[in-house]
């Protein structure tokens, strides 16, 4: 287990809707030493709702701001969001030693969806554009590329984390995600700014750039959501994984918050109603934690920043030295995962997923792919193999929408049901698409990144019905790097004047042949 | 005449034709058992992104489990291809390859009876060898062995062509619908077809006149092969369930969706074009493929089925996704007309320029996308190679052509054009 650090603010406004603030921080320790540490800042709008798309030609309803960000708010209003989810993330989450994140968005790269109702008067699409081009505005990253050739309607493994709204239309789902696009301090700083306390004070004082980037893993995530009963909810959330070993020169695990983000909380946020850090128990060896916890819920430290003595440094320290287990048991995640592409070649190659279930039952799982159409899969050559021969049975209910060349990135789903303790090979013979020079990114020889997979572990209905349960959260796999053939980039005047050269050259002859009359003419014999 | 000296021998029986059809065929069903077609599927010389069996197979899988294969996706087979090979033809890799084999066998077989038609002998001495021009042809039976669907193309070009040399009005119109049906660039021969259809086979290369086809009569003939090609259009609407099949498959020989390397012209022309003049030059490089057709069949009015022969070498130069047997069947078809062979003026260039290209294509091909040690251009560099053989065979059938009408060289005189 990691250690949890968690921080809670939260704000309380009396006048019309209300807006909470609630900070926490969790920290963890994980087995092989590692801390996970993570940043969750809920603001509460309470009684408010989304704004409805048919209503977008009239004005606005006025909005209260005094806790909820501005910006944001505008961008939602304006663009009639009723769900968001924005994540910024650098590095793989390492499932198989870290468990599963407590937020489940840790998918490399930048990756947006966002529940959106449909209207008349701006299509989905429409404002699903505006929506990222005025989000890349406010978090300075290039989620304007997350344009038509990254765009598809998921809506299976996407679903609504709050309630949506009862409106004559529907809703319709939009998620794109560019894993190359990765979190640094030009994406912190318009984070923090959205915070009440910005970074002055209260447990969003401890989000230290300098230390957030150097952590093995680190993330930070909007998301946006309703609830019928409270009303709009921004979780404005950021993770890390540290490791304590790494920087200290005694071979423990010990860590405090001065450690880790190199500061200490002087004082409290003032409008937070609540203001936590929370911190797990290991459970089977020596330690001492410092100051005394203000209360401890099984093997949970809660930590009441507003309480305690300032500053407040929170120590963790063990006994013992630490020793790297041998094995790791990852009990909370279902099954496991490796993506990999093979093959050589680039014009085509093989896409191979394995996947391990460590459970004693079988496991039902959404396999989802949204791949770019730069890597087109050929979906008769899917072939599931369990320790080596063919099995039927482990793919059914294969949704796939295919790509379009230059344009619509492909949608493929599929329900895979995971032999108890078992695993499943899965290969898939993919082509690689030849790209116009102008669409080659300035670096064509690095190659591209491809999005990670998605697997959403489910709970099936009575009948196998597609209405299945999410029980568990999505798991991403690693991202993917394709090296596609490139032209040469100096070419094109050259290729366009050998091309029309050589036709040149045989139209030309061709029509001279055929215009111009054949004649018989004596040679003049020079000795007569 | 050439006919003339061929024809006394029509009496005369040549039993080894059938014994040599036999060891020939034989051969290719040896090959065709080998499985080659696994290490040669990716050779992107042999199969193009409209031919290649893979995404046939990807096709047929997609339609047999209710999934549109044209909603976008690389499938660029025609409808009518879908289902036939959805429903009567086996999908087994092993009977796919016999069965390509059994159709390259069929096709010189009708190259054998079009030289027959047009000498009007019932056997010639020749046929063996026509038959081996076509079978053993490696730009014929490479692309074979990958399963590539060009090789049904070439052959139904040669049954409209061998129909039209008999004067089967109807077959003949019906066929080629098919064949444009199958390959959107095949339209440019439908002139000289109609012009087959409506004249004789007979080679008048050596005394040129001026043809004397009612005008009325192509046109009756164009109406109908518009009504079977309506009819088949219709038929693959239904197939496919809508009209999406449209620019999936004829759409992608106009605008180039696909840019996979081939051995034409088009691929790293619009690779390296700039976007806003890619319109403009596709719309060149598909109107330059109807420039020739004119002057091709007015110079040639006389000997249709070589006006023919001569747009079949265009299309296999200049059409946008050309695989081997494009070349392949405008080189074969060179065993047709045996009386133009004293008047090449360049063969040995052209086959040393063939062989030139055929060998790096598949060298430089694999240095630049598997190996890794060279680059577009060397691969971009042989088919532009490719082209000037191609090319050079062209102009050197056009120039026989013509110049055997003047007949053998006299000492003390020579051709020149005005």
């Amino acid at each position: 287990m990691l250690p949890v650090i968690a921080n809670d603010d939260q704000h309380n406004l009396h006048a019309g809707p209300t807006a909470d603030v609630v900070a926490t921080n969790s920290t963890s320790s994980m087995s092989h030493g590692k801390v996970a540490a993570r940043f969750s800042f809920k603001t509460i709008l309470s009684g408010a709702s989304p704004r409805d798309p048919a209503t977008l030609d009239n004005e606005d309803q006025s909005q209260h701001y005094t806790f909820f960000p501005l910006a944001l708010g505008q961008i939602l209003r304006q663009y009639a969001v009723t769900e968001l989810h924005l994540t910024l993330n650098a590095g793989n989450w390492n499932y198989d030693r870290w468990g599963y994140p407590q937020e489940n968005g840790v998918g490399t790269g930048a990756e947006l969806w966002a529940w959106m109702g449909e209207g008349d008067i701006k299509s989905v699409d429409e404002r699903w554009r505006g929506l990222r081009n005025a989000l890349a505005g406010l978090f300075c990253a290039s989620l304007g590329s997350l344009d038509e050739l990254r765009t598809t309607s998921p809506e299976q493994s996407f679903v609504p984390e709050g309630s949506l709204p009862n409106w004559e239309t529907s809703h319709k789902v939009r998620h794109a995600s560019l894993p190359s696009e990765h979190v640094c301090t030009e994406n912190l700083t318009p984070f923090l700014k959205l915070l009440p306390c910005k970074s002055q004070s209260g447990i969003a004082s401890l989000l230290n750039p300098h230390r957030l980037f150097d952590a093995d893993w680190h993330g930070m995530g909007v998301h946006v959501l309703w609830r019928e009963e409270e009303g709009v909810e921004l979780r404005l959330t950021f993770q890390a994984v540290f490791d304590p070993l790494r920087s200290g020169s005694v071979k423990k695990q010990d860590w405090s918050l001065q450690s880790l983000f190199d500061r200490n909380i002087h004082r409290s946020c003032p409008v937070a109603r609540t203001s936590q850090v929370v911190s797990t128990l290991p459970t089977d060896v020596a330690y001492s934690i410092s100051p005394e916890p203000s209360s401890i819920e099984g093997n949970v430290a809660i930590f009441d920043v507003k309480s305690l003595v300032k500053p407040l440094d929170i120590k963790m320290e063990w006994a013992n030295s630490f020793s790297y287990p041998l094995q790791y048991h990852p009990d909370s995640v279902p099954f496991s995962v490796k993506r990999t592409l093979r093959g050589s070649s680039q014009a085509w190659g093989q896409l191979s997923v394995v996947i391990t279930n460590y459970r004693p039952s079988a496991v039902h799982a959404l396999y989802l792919e949204i791949m770019p159409w730069l890597l087109q899969f050929l979906v008769h050559t899917l072939e599931a193999q369990v320790d080596g021969t063919v099995r039927d049975g482990i793919i059914s209910n294969l949704t796939y929408v295919a790509p379009v060349p230059h344009s619509r990135p492909t949608t493929f789903q599929v329900l895979l049901t995971l032999p108890p303790q078992s695993t499943v090979h899965l290969t898939m013979d993919v082509t690689k698409a030849f790209l116009r020079y102008t669409e080659h990114p300035p670096d064509a020889q690095r190659g591209w990144d491809l999005p990670p997979a998605i697997f959403t572990p489910l709970e099936l209905g009575m009948n196998n019905s597609a209405a299945a349960l999410v029980k568990e959260g999505r798991i991403y796999t690693s991202a993917l790097l394709v090296d596609l053939a490139t032209p040469d980039f100096s070419m094109p005047y050259n290729v366009i004047i050998f091309t029309c050269s050589v036709i040149a050259f045989i139209f030309g002859n061709v029509f001279n042949l055929l215009t111009r009359r054949f004649v018989v003419v004596r040679l003049e014999d020079k000795k007569s | 005449m050439a006919t003339s000296s061929k024809a006394s021998p029509s009496t005369y029986e040549y039993p080894n034709f059938y014994s040599s059809f036999f060891a020939i065929a034989a051969a290719r069903l040896w090959l065709s058992s080998k499985n080659l077609s696994d290490t040669l599927k990716h050779e992107q010389v042999l199969s193009s992104p409209l031919t290649s069996f893979e995404q046939l197979q990807e096709g047929i899988h997609l339609f047999k489990h209710g999934i549109d294969p044209y909603a976008g996706g690389s499938f660029r087979h025609s409808p009518l291809l879908l289902s036939f090979f959805a429903t009567l033809l086996p999908n087994s890799r092993w009977l796919a390859s016999v069965l390509w084999t059994l159709n390259d066998l069929l096709a010189s077989w009708i190259l054998v009876q079009i030289f027959r038609t047009r000498q009007n002998v019932r056997q010639s001495p020749r046929d063996t060898l026509i038959a081996a021009s076509y079978c053993l042809n490696p730009y014929i039976f490479l692309p074979s062995l990958a399963l590539s669907t060009s090789s049904f193309e070439n052959t139904l070009l040669l049954l409209t062509i061998l129909l039209a040399c008999k004067g089967k009005t109807s077959a003949t119109l019906f066929a080629l619908s098919f064949l444009v049906h199958l390959s959107l660039s095949t339209t440019i021969l439908l002139p000289p077809i109609l012009l087959l259809l409506a004249t004789d086979s007979f080679s008048h290369l050596a005394s040129p006149q001026p043809t004397s086809v009612k005008i009325r009569r192509l046109l009756e003939f164009f109406g109908e092969s518009l009504l079977y090609f309506g009819v088949l259009t219709l038929v693959s609407a239904l197939v496919a369930g809508g009209w999406e099949w449209i620019p999936q498959t004829w759409g992608a020989t106009l605008t180039l969706p696909d840019l996979t390397p081939n051995t034409g012209v088009w691929w790293y022309f619009f690779t390296e074009m700039f976007d806003h003049f890619r319109p403009f030059f596709l719309m060149v490089f598909s109107v330059h493929l109807i420039i020739y057709v004119i002057p091709v069949c007015l110079k040639f009015q006389h000997d249709p089925l070589y006006a023919t022969f001569i747009l079949v070498g265009i299309l296999g130069t200049y059409k946008s996704y050309t695989t081997l047997s494009d070349p392949g069947v405008f080189l074969s078809m060179f065993a047709v007309f045996p009386e133009i062979y004293p008047y090449l003026r360049h063969p040995i260039v052209t086959t040393l320029l063939h062989l030139h290209a055929s060998l790096l294509m598949p060298l430089f091909n694999h240095l630049w996308l598997t190996q890794g040690t060279g680059n577009a251009n060397f691969f971009y560099a042989s088919t532009l190679v490719f082209a000037c053989a191609q090319g050079a065979a062209l102009v050197d059938a056009v120039w026989a052509g013509l110049r055997i009408a003047i007949g053998p060289p006299v000492e003390g005189y020579v051709i020149v054009q005005e």
